[in-house]
């Protein structure tokens, strides 16, 4: 019957165009994983074209399993979704039921909340390494040098002037090194993400049924209990589509690793790829087929479980 | 105009058939209801004549030509939707109009039929309102009014009183029915309220699991019910209906006697019970009669009002020329 | 009404200023952005001038002389606005024909569709280079709508998927009866009751696009370049400029922050892609 299938149609320019966009680049990153090509080599000038001369086999996978980087790049690029997923999930929620009873300003609040998940990632890490988090001129510099003044003048006083002499200095973190990097994007990330997730979660306490708790009140139910037992399962489903919209984003950052540190202690997938692609194509091909793999499996982790809630 | 014709008509969704083969006549002007429980497929069959729907195969005929294949819109048949699927963005006057907009007509010319349409359904004052400023009785008019502008050879309502208090419901049922007695279009009427199919129809399509199971005007189907189903299905309160040595005893396999077919005795009768909950009505009483080793419960109407209470015992009459016998396949035994 | 009697002295006093404390903090960072951008570069490092001090417009003055400001942010309304445009117009259909003509297949294309979002673009992004290089569009507003478009498509086909699937099936079901057509399906009905969607979606998109810096960074030199881009070349010297730096940052996001404070509450209602009603 026509009129049906011409509204069919109109998926197809929206199907072909991701098709194109996917598999266009995925074959030819596909075939570069393959050859050896590299932007600039002295010694095999014939490298620095894409060619099937060049084939390489497994040559690049090899290359790529056997560096060091690889295995830490996977391990941090979990690590950072992980965490960051974690704290969303659990500041959102506690925020949301927080603020989801009417107190005057609630609205001003929740505006202000929101205004972080506007904000340019790039703007996000820029301002957060180095106007807050940075050891020496940051807010942070700032703040423990003041604390550390105050301890000064403490030790000049005459009786108690002992007991703070005992106390340390304190010494400020920068975040931009080996071992903190990783720490500063989580938490740069999480300020910017927890709002989305405070929002969606207060969606759906909005819609959660006050005879339901008024019923659970009359049955003895405390505070606790109606948290425990009656919002939280609410929220299963909100907390699903928090997740899976996140790891979505954030298997992908770059910029905010990019900016803290260089990628150094701290590489994601994505961050080595981009370094292996300073030169070496066919190794950062290689790791992207790798980036793809890894995508699939947590896409199909998450799609089974959202994709039912989705479609009813 | 507006003969409706379903020529070995079936439906499956994937593997499951909802409508085996199905054979069906409309005549021109009738007033048909297609009644049945839920699921039994008759939403789905008046979707199917709407052009809503896909037949699996078989073939549909409106006034003699094959519609099978043309789109709904096309097949000059009007729909009232349960939902009343008014469209929220657009005044009363805008809805109604709107299928003759699409259909091309003069500006004046909607005007015109649009305020005739408003006025017999008393919609003339509303004609600026969008239909979620209106009361549920207003909207329901506003989806007859869009119907009725389109002159179609026939009308397809779906469940149409469903979302309607029952005073309501009462009221909307006359005006459906007289609109009928005017127009002397046809109309197919989809419910599962067999009280409605009684009240309106000409003929009564009762459908099971997607088969019909009889067709008949509402009187014949009260009298003569050609099966267990619709025996059961036809009647307010249910008929009595049980099998056993009882049954036998009239040559049957199951009978069946109405509420309103059993007299009443404090004394004397052929079956005996306690009874349990009466309830009076005024102009009516109901029985439910326990212990009587027939069945469960038995049921009896009486007109007027009797004194009983909880636990007396009673004794019931069965009017022997109004019991219904069924054979062992639940068909009808004349 | 027990439930409010109970939360006595907390429902008052601790929840409002419990509440407040958080927006506050949450807010701090954008807030502190927008102060050190008045502030010259020499008194933004020092603590003596934290919080009082002389504003100045120096840094936004500088930005548009010598930064050429408002070259980059006409490249990235251009590019943000074409590429929402032309997603929606991608988009609009695609979940129109899902919603109200699902067949088996719709569920795991939709699928399909979100996970082309999880494709790590540093995995595509050479052959992307290599690819608009030999095709000359290289650094042009062409290649930064298409690709802004394409990496938002999902998120937009989904979004409107949610919104559209809300409207009675009954509705489209009427129209077809009353003997609209499809595109009159869409014009006539789809549009005008979706409308609060749809716009929800395109400002979502317009966000999104406004702040990608992957691509526009990397497919860009100086022609198409949009604000991620001013971004990424005043960040270089660490530490230093922090007046100037927090200029270029708030006018970069300024727009958009302001935007979406606007339209909260419809963008979140997408966001949950009807999870949560």
């Amino acid at each position: 019957m026509s009129d049906r299938k011409l509204p069919r149609l109109l998926q197809t320019p929206a199907v072909l165009l991701l098709l194109v966009w996917m598999l266009i680049p995925l074959g030819i990153t596909l075939y570069f994983s393959f050859i050896r090509y590299v932007l600039n080599s002295l010694r095999h000038p014939e490298w620095t074209s894409p060619s099937l001369s060049n084939w390489r086999g497994f040559g690049n996978y090899q290359f790529v399993l056997n560096s060091k980087d690889f295995l830490l790049a996977i391990q941090n690029s979990l690590f950072i979704v992980c965490s960051i997923l974690f704290l969303t999930v659990i500041l959102g929620v506690l925020i949301a039921v927080l603020i989801n009873k009417s107190f005057p300003g609630q609205g001003i609040v929740r505006v202000l909340l929101i205004s972080p998940f506007f904000v340019m990632p790039a703007v996000n890490a820029v301002l957060w390494i180095n106007m807050i988090l940075d050891p020496v001129l940051g807010l942070q510099g700032i703040a423990v040098g003041g604390i550390n003044d105050i301890l000064d003048g403490m030790r000049t006083m005459p009786v108690l002037g002992g007991f703070f002499s005992l106390w340390p200095e304190f010494e400020p973190i920068s975040f931009r090194a080996t071992q903190t990097s990783a720490i500063a994007v989580i938490m740069m990330v999480t300020w910017q993400w927890t709002p989305f997730a405070v929002l969606i979660f207060m969606t759906s306490l909005q819609s959660e049924d006050q005879q339901q708790k008024e019923a659970a009140t009359l049955d003895g139910a405390g505070t606790w209990s109606q948290f425990r037992f009656l919002t939280l399962p609410h929220l299963g489903r909100p907390i699903a589509i928090v997740v899976m919209i996140q790891a979505i984003f954030h298997l992908s950052l770059y910029a905010e690793i990019e900016i803290v540190s260089r990628g150094n202690g701290n590489k994601n997938l994505p961050y080595l790829i981009g370094e292996f692609a300073n030169n070496n194509i066919g190794a950062a091909s290689a790791t992207g087929i790798f980036a793809v793999i890894l995508a699939n499996i947590v896409a199909i982790f998450l799609l089974r479980m959202v994709g039912k809630t989705l479609m009813e | 105009m507006g003969r409706i014709v379903l020529d070995k008509v079936t439906k499956s969704f994937g593997e499951t058939q909802v409508i085996p083969p199905l054979d069906l006549t409309i005549e021109n002007g009738e007033f048909t209801v297609f009644v049945g429980p839920s699921g039994c497929g008759k939403s789905t069959l008046l979707r199917m004549i709407a052009g809503l729907e896909d037949l699996t195969s078989g073939n549909i005929l409106i006034d003699g030509e094959d519609a099978t294949e043309v789109p709904p819109s096309k097949r000059g048949l009007a729909m009232v939707f349960q939902s009343y699927a008014l469209y929220p963005h657009m005044t009363v006057r805008k809805n109604i109009g709107f299928p003759l907009r699409m259909e091309k007509m003069s500006q004046a010319e909607i005007d015109e039929r649009v305020e005739a349409a408003a006025k017999s359904l008393n919609l003339v004052d509303y004609l600026d309102r969008k239909p979620g400023q209106l009361s549920g009785g207003q909207r329901q008019r506003v989806a007859i009014g869009r119907a009725i502008v389109r002159d179609p050879s026939a009308f397809l309502f779906d469940e149409p009183l469903s979302n309607l208090d029952a005073a309501l419901r009462v009221g909307m049922r006359l005006e459906i029915s007289e609109m009928h007695e005017r127009m002397q279009t046809t109309m197919i009427y989809v419910t599962h309220d067999q009280v409605e199919a009684m009240t309106m129809a000409d003929r009564i399509v009762v459908l099971q699991a997607g088969v019909i199971e009889q067709v008949g005007t509402p009187l014949e189907l009260y009298h003569k019910p050609q099966n267990v189903f619709v025996a059961g299905f036809i009647g307010s309160p249910k008929m009595n209906i049980f099998s056993g040595p009882e049954a036998e005893k009239h040559g049957a396999a199951t009978i069946g006697i109405r509420p309103e077919h059993t007299d009443v005795s404090m004394s004397e009768g052929t079956w005996k019970g306690t009874v349990g909950v009466a309830e009076h009505l005024g102009s009516d009483t109901f029985i439910h009669v326990h212990n009587t080793g027939l069945a469960d419960m038995i049921t009896v109407r009486i007109s007027g009002d009797i004194s009983v209470k909880h636990g007396d015992t009673i004794y019931l009459t069965p009017q022997a020329e109004q019991i219904h016998k069924f054979d062992a396949q639940g068909l009808r035994i004349e | 009404m027990a439930i409010v009697a109970q939360s006595s002295k907390f429902g008052t006093y601790g929840r409002p200023v419990l509440a407040w404390a958080v927006g506050l903090l949450f807010f701090f960072p954008i807030f502190w952005m927008v102060l050190t951008s008045f502030k010259t570069d020499a008194d933004a490092v020092k603590p003596e001038f934290l919080f009082f001090f002389t504003p100045t417009l120096e840094n936004y003055l500088n930005m548009t002389e010598n930064y050429d400001y408002w070259r980059f942010a006409r490249n990235s309304v251009i590019s943000a606005v074409s590429a929402t445009v032309f997603t929606l117009f991608v988009s609009v259909p695609a979940a129109y024909a899902m919603a109200f003509n699902p067949s088996r297949a719709t569920k795991d294309v939709l699928m399909w569709m979100l996970s082309t979002k999880m494709l790590p673009a540093a995995a595509v992004l050479y052959p992307m280079i290599f690819l608009a290089k030999g095709i000359g569009l290289y650094d042009t507003h062409i290649l930064i709508i298409t690709v802004l478009s394409l990496i938002n498509l999902p998120i937009a086909i989904w979004m409107l998927f949610t919104y559209f699937k809300e409207i009675p099936k009954d509705i489209i079901e009427a129209g077809k009866m009353d003997g609209v057509n499809t595109w009159g399906e869409i014009k006539e009905i789809l549009i005008p009751l979706a409308w609060g969607g749809i716009a929800s979606t395109a400002l979502l998109v317009f966000i999104f696009c406004w702040n990608e810096a992957y691509w526009t960074v990397r497919l860009t030199t100086i022609d198409a370049a949009t604000l991620s881009k001013l971004i990424e070349g005043n960040r270089a010297p660490e530490g230093l400029f922090f007046g100037r730096l927090s200029a270029v940052s708030t006018a970069a996001v300024g727009p958009v922050v302001v935007l979406g404070w606007f339209c909260q509450k419809q963008l979140v209602q997408g966001l949950t892609f009807g999870a949560v009603k």
